[in-house]
């Protein structure tokens, strides 16, 4: 404005003179004067007005806007200008540097949330989220079958009506007012009706702004672990019980000989064979152990060859008749089978024969039978081999983990020892080493059919690789 | 003198047998059992001067069997040796409350059992 001002002034100035004086050459000076003056003031006044223009154009484009356009300009916008431009380029790259840094943590924060929830939804720990109001924010599948709800989403459920179990609820509580960043306990709860025990391992997590926070607790299923502790805890000691058993009697006995105990040479001869008895059993017991332990390491060296299971059978009613006979029970063989061949390894089908024999005489009690069977599906190419015992039965829910590895059966335990490794060894060389198949059916109080399928021989008997 | 007797019980006949014959070799009359529920008939029937038994047995474990006994007032004194091959030694608050004169640990010798026997009947004469 001031521009303006001072320039309409002079021209009005020059031209009043020039009014005042008519006819003059002073006026006409004046009014030439004033012209000029007016013209030199405009161009420069035009040029500055060009050039705010121009930077204003390159502010809003700077990208659209050549060098060339901008050597036009006066001195000092173009050296502004030209500094402008360097703190805008500058302030550009950083802004577009800070955008790619900004995107890329876009993109990891959609992809963690996108595998973020599945992970979550997957994973068969519980895992809780419960906010500063006692409230579960969060409660994946796992979580939410365990503490048996479903969330609704306009209301989160409380902490204090979903989770029964008092001791959960003061643990991520304390967490909470602890502020405790990782704090591990080990819970033991019913989990729809069944004794469970969990490692859980709960988490404050501190709200940004604000003075509360968020715990998370994650719960992790160990009762199998414990369950499998368990089960070796009582392994080792049942092991050390059946070894030392038979270790005892050979120490004892050899001790009374030496200590000429005996009364008389049939004490000596009974001693002695006493300690050789105990001794094969002590061998045989051991040799179980191995056998299981070959297998499952894969070194086990098997001899197959074509063989009439009838036979195997046979000798394996006749070797184990004199054990029924001292526990007055009857053992029945089976009829004989005119084609049973199959391409096993000999000793190691008598083995698993044998144990399944053992099985049934000892859980049986006196006066009882047990009966071997041998069937041949020839259309169906497997023969099938059967130890039925009128013993004391199996419970239904013991029966899909009797082939287990030192399982035994509790109810059961009482009536009989053994390391629990026999039905695990008909398995292994059954379906391991012959790709055959285990069975068991039983009614409690009536007894139980063990078994097991395997292949009919072909034309060609090859030892499988083992 | 009147013959001391003793009552052994193990459900492996071999090692009742080896017990029964060191103990019988030495002035013992020896009753045997394979199980708690006949031992602890045989005690109450036969009151014997010690009781030896092992630890792990089906239906009735030693220590049941020891237990059974001190709630019994005509057994309730008797003292019980437990022969056992646990892979673990018995708990010595439970040893102590049941009163187990001592424990033997499979494989034991016959030598030792009878020289315990003889040390606990003694220490008894003598209170």
């Amino acid at each position: 404005m001031g521009w303006w001002a001072c320039l309409t002034a002079l021209v009005a100035a020059a031209g009043g003179l020039s009014l005042l004086l008519p006819g003059t050459l002073s006026a006409g000076i004046l009014w030439l004067t004033a012209c000029a003056a007016g013209v030199g003031l405009g161009a420069v006044l035009w040029r500055m007005l060009n050039g705010l223009d121009e930077l204003c154009l390159r502010l809003e484009d700077p990208a659209a806007y050549s060098e060339e356009k901008s050597s036009s300009l006066p001195a000092p916008f173009r050296c502004a200008l030209q500094k402008w431009s360097i703190q805008q380029k500058e302030r550009t790259e950083q802004l577009e540097s800070e955008n790619r840094r900004l995107l890329l943590e876009l993109q990891q924060c959609r992809r963690h949330r996108m595998w973020g929830q599945p992970i979550l939804n997957t994973i068969r720990d519980a895992v809780l989220v419960v906010n500063e109001q006692d409230q579960i924010i969060f409660a994946n599948p796992a979580a939410q079958e365990l503490l048996g709800f479903c969330p609704e989403a306009d209301s989160p459920p409380s902490l204090e009506t979903t989770v029964t179990e008092p001791l959960l609820r003061e643990k991520i509580r304390r967490c909470r007012s602890g502020r405790i960043c990782h704090l591990r306990h080990e819970l033991t709860f019913d989990v729809h009706s069944r004794r469970r025990i969990f490692e859980a391992v709960f988490s404050f997590l501190e709200e940004s702004g604000e003075n509360g926070g968020n715990v998370v607790a994650v719960l992790h299923d160990i009762s199998r672990e414990h369950e499998i502790s368990q089960m070796k805890n009582e392994f080792v000691n049942q092991v050390s019980h059946e070894l030392k058993t038979p270790l005892a009697s050979i120490n004892a006995y050899a001790e009374m000989l030496v200590d000429s105990e005996a009364q008389d040479a049939e004490a000596i001869r009974q001693f002695c064979s006493i300690i050789q008895n105990q001794a094969l059993r002590l061998n045989r017991m051991i040799e179980d152990m191995l056998n299981i332990s070959r297998i499952e390491s894969g070194l086990v060296k098997v001899n197959k060859e074509n063989h009439s299971i009838a036979l195997i059978v046979r000798d394996a009613v006749e070797m184990m008749q004199s054990y029924a006979q001292e526990k007055n029970i009857t053992l029945h063989s089976p009829p004989p089978i005119l084609y049973d061949q199959a391409c096993v390894d000999r000793d190691m089908i008598s083995q698993a024969v044998i144990n399944l024999i053992s099985n049934a005489v000892k859980y049986t009690p006196a006066g009882g039978s047990v009966t071997v069977g041998l069937e041949v599906d020839e259309a169906d190419g497997r023969l099938r081999v059967t130890v039925s015992d009128t013993g004391v039965g199996i419970p239904p829910e013991e029966l899909g983990r009797l082939f287990e590895k030192f399982y035994r059966i509790q109810a059961n335990s009482h009536l009989a020892k053994g390391t629990g490794l026999g039905l695990n060894l008909v398995k292994q060389i059954i379906e391991t080493l012959h790709g055959g198949r285990v069975f068991v059916s039983s009614t409690v109080g009536q007894g139980s059919t063990f078994g097991f399928e395997l292949p009919l021989a072909s034309a060609g008997c090859a030892a499988a690789p083992v | 003198m009147a013959e001391r007797k003793a009552l052994v019980v193990d459900d492996e006949f071999h090692i009742v047998q080896v017990v029964a014959i060191k103990l019988r070799n030495n002035g013992f009359e020896v009753f045997t059992a394979d199980n708690g529920s006949d031992a602890y008939r045989l005690a109450c029937e036969h009151r014997p001067d010690v009781i030896v038994t092992d630890y792990q047995m089906p239906a009735m474990t030693g220590i049941e069997l020891t237990e059974k006994l001190r709630q019994n007032s005509a057994t309730v004194d008797i003292p019980v040796l437990l022969l056992t091959a646990r892979g673990f030694a018995i708990d010595p608050q439970q040893k102590e409350s049941l009163r187990v004169a001592a424990c033997l640990s499979k494989p034991f010798s016959p030598r030792e059992v009878l020289h315990c026997i003889e040390q606990v009947l003694a220490q008894r004469a003598a209170v």
